[in-house]
């Protein structure tokens, strides 16, 4: 007999003034979520167990993911994406950081570095990856100073060696100043006593950088190779515009292959594969951010 | 302070000036070099004569203006970007409000469910999306470009932090006064948002203006492409390389007019916020 009540509390909860408005506030947003956002999201992954054409489409179980598996180019793509994330992520962090403790020096002009710094962050892709094949081309301006420092030139982005490390050096010139203003904050929220307190201490630089600055910025250095990290994973616009995934998918990331099979294969089935594989990387970077934060807070 | 010691810190202050210096130097040259190529239709030759003034001409400016794709296609970024924004900041803001002021129940629920679909990379739901945008015809038109991007959860939740922090009191005096649910919301609440509408506006903005996949997939003629996806299709087709920096450097004078105008509002939310 408990239940007549609790229900009807339920329904005057349901039904209050405040709790329609309540509703009728979240509704638009709620509406866009469930169709836009949340259902794609389910039917991505439905997707990648279907076969799916125009006019015909059934569920084929795990084959998309056995058919990913056994594709050569596939584990190339994730060794590209892989190799990309390993050489874009540490250098965007350590340009981030040594820029990070130069804009906080007191200098003169320090907001006008701190904005010039930032300047490339606001740029498209599209843009960055243009003006940078001319950097890299045959006559550009990289290899003219190679040239004149007697050093070996060639076009960068047409040897597999060497592409990844060159669009790798764009994203770095594109992304730093986001990493470099986070970090930033993180070197404003350390006190000033405690610097002042290993000066009396007779502290050098040095010292003072490896047992304060570094420990107390760890968090926030976390956030930002985690950030930098699945941002690396997604990579694409560059790709695309820089080397279309060549020289002989030599930069050919998982999210070019997740394009070439849904827009040009129009397999959606294995594109949505893809995806999954996609997802679950970036879940688990997510995952051990959130076991990282929690060990920290205990 | 010693003499040595004195050194020694100006030395360092050097040090640093110079650091900065070259970083400045390497950051702005590309911006540099896009503009100076834009400027020399027949090529910059040696890179060492980049600023030499000789063979300086607004030629490329005129051949890509000349070209009525561009400006079909900067009007559709603009498009793209304004509608979002507008679509963006109005729908955030009312479920932030509620979020932030109301009681009601699935509300803890419906808020983390939307925080939760930030862990899911947007490259999971590109096909479904396309495969819905084509059941109903949306492939290659505005709504189909512009709806499925309102839905941000980033939006929602700045904006329920901010107007949890506006007091209840103004909204009681609202409603002992006699104004309704709309009105408080839209008299009361909506003025007080000021610094946050500007942070997320700029945001929304740059991220439109700068997308690229999604206008690719969707956008697939030269009536709803926008500048990115065109300014990509120049490349491909090895358009003179002068003609191509020309449209970048178009390309960038909104998005440079924004960060000159808003930088403040934003360089503020990555540094609380690490909004990105």
């Amino acid at each position: 007999m408990e239940a007549e009540p609790r229900l009807a509390a339920v329904l005057r909860a349901l039904t209050s003034r405040e709790a329609r408005a309540g509703y009728a506030f979240v509704l638009p947003a709620l509406v866009l979520f469930i169709i836009f956002r949340i259902g794609p999201t389910l039917a991505g992954l439905v997707l990648s167990f279907m076969e799916y054409r125009i006019g015909r489409s059934n569920f084929v179980g795990l084959q998309n993911f056995n058919r990913l598996f056994a594709d050569p180019i596939f584990w190339e793509s994730l060794r590209v994406t892989l190799t990309y994330v390993v050489i874009s992520v540490p250098l965007t962090t350590v340009v981030a950081l040594m820029m990070a403790l130069l804009v906080n020096q007191p200098v003169r002009w320090q907001s006008f570095f701190r904005s010039a710094f930032f300047l490339p962050y606001v740029t498209s892709l599209i843009m960055a990856g243009i003006i940078w094949v001319a950097i890299y081309g045959p006559s550009g301006p990289i290899n003219a100073i190679f040239a004149l420092l007697g050093l070996p030139t060639a076009n960068w982005l047409e040897q597999p060696g060497s592409v990844l490390p060159a669009i790798a050096v764009m994203s770095v010139w594109k992304n730093f100043g986001y990493s470099m203003m986070v970090l930033l904050s993180g070197l404003l929220a350390i006190p000033g006593e405690y610097y002042e307190a290993a000066e009396i201490d007779g502290a050098s630089s040095w010292r003072k950088f490896t047992s304060i600055t570094l420990p107390l910025l760890k968090p926030t250095l976390f956030f930002v190779v985690v950030i930098e990290t699945i941002g690396a994973f997604q990579v694409f616009d560059a790709v695309y515009v820089m080397t279309n995934g060549g020289p002989v998918r030599a930069s050919y990331t998982l999210v070019y292959m997740l394009y070439d099979q849904g827009f040009k294969f129009f397999n959606f089935g294995a594109a949505s594969a893809v995806g999954v594989v996609l997802f679950v990387i970036i879940l688990l970077i997510s995952l051990v951010q959130r076991r990282f934060l929690s060990e920290r807070a205990s | 302070m010693t003499m040595e010691a004195t050194r020694s810190v100006n030395l360092r202050s050097a040090g640093t000036y110079v650091a900065l210096i070259l970083a400045a130097i390497c950051t702005v040259f590309p911006f540099l070099l896009m503009v100076v190529v834009s400027l020399k239709p027949r090529g910059i030759g040696n890179i060492f004569q980049m600023l030499n003034l000789d063979g300086i001409s607004l030629a490329s400016y005129d051949k890509i203006l000349g070209s009525a794709d561009v400006w079909t296609w900067t009007f559709n970024s603009l498009v793209y970007s304004v509608v979002s924004v507008v679509l963006v900041l109005l729908f955030s803001s009312m479920a932030g409000y509620a979020f932030a002021k109301k009681r009601f129940p699935g509300k803890e629920a419906m808020f983390w469910t939307f925080l939760a679909m930030l862990m899911v990379p947007t490259q999971v739901t590109l096909i479904p999306l396309f495969i819905l945008l084509s059941w109903f015809n949306g492939i290659d038109t505005y709504w189909g470009l512009i709806i499925p991007t309102v839905a941000n959860a980033q939006s929602i939740f700045l904006m329920r932090q901010f107007i949890a922090g506006i007091p209840d009191e103004l909204i009681e005096a609202a409603r002992i006064d006699g104004a309704g649910e709309w009105r408080i919301f839209w008299q009361i609440i909506l003025p007080q948002t000021g610094p946050i509408m500007a942070t997320m506006g700029t945001f929304v903005f740059l991220w439109h203006w700068n997308d690229f996949l999604w206008p690719l997939l969707v956008a697939q003629s030269d009536a709803t492409r926008t500048l990115t996806v065109g300014l990509a299709s120049l490349q491909s087709e090895q358009v003179n390389t002068s003609e191509i920096m020309a449209g970048t450097t178009l390309s960038f004078v909104p998005t440079f007019i924004v960060f000159l105008l808003l930088q403040r509002f934003f360089v503020r939310s990555i540094m609380t916020s690490g909004l990105k």
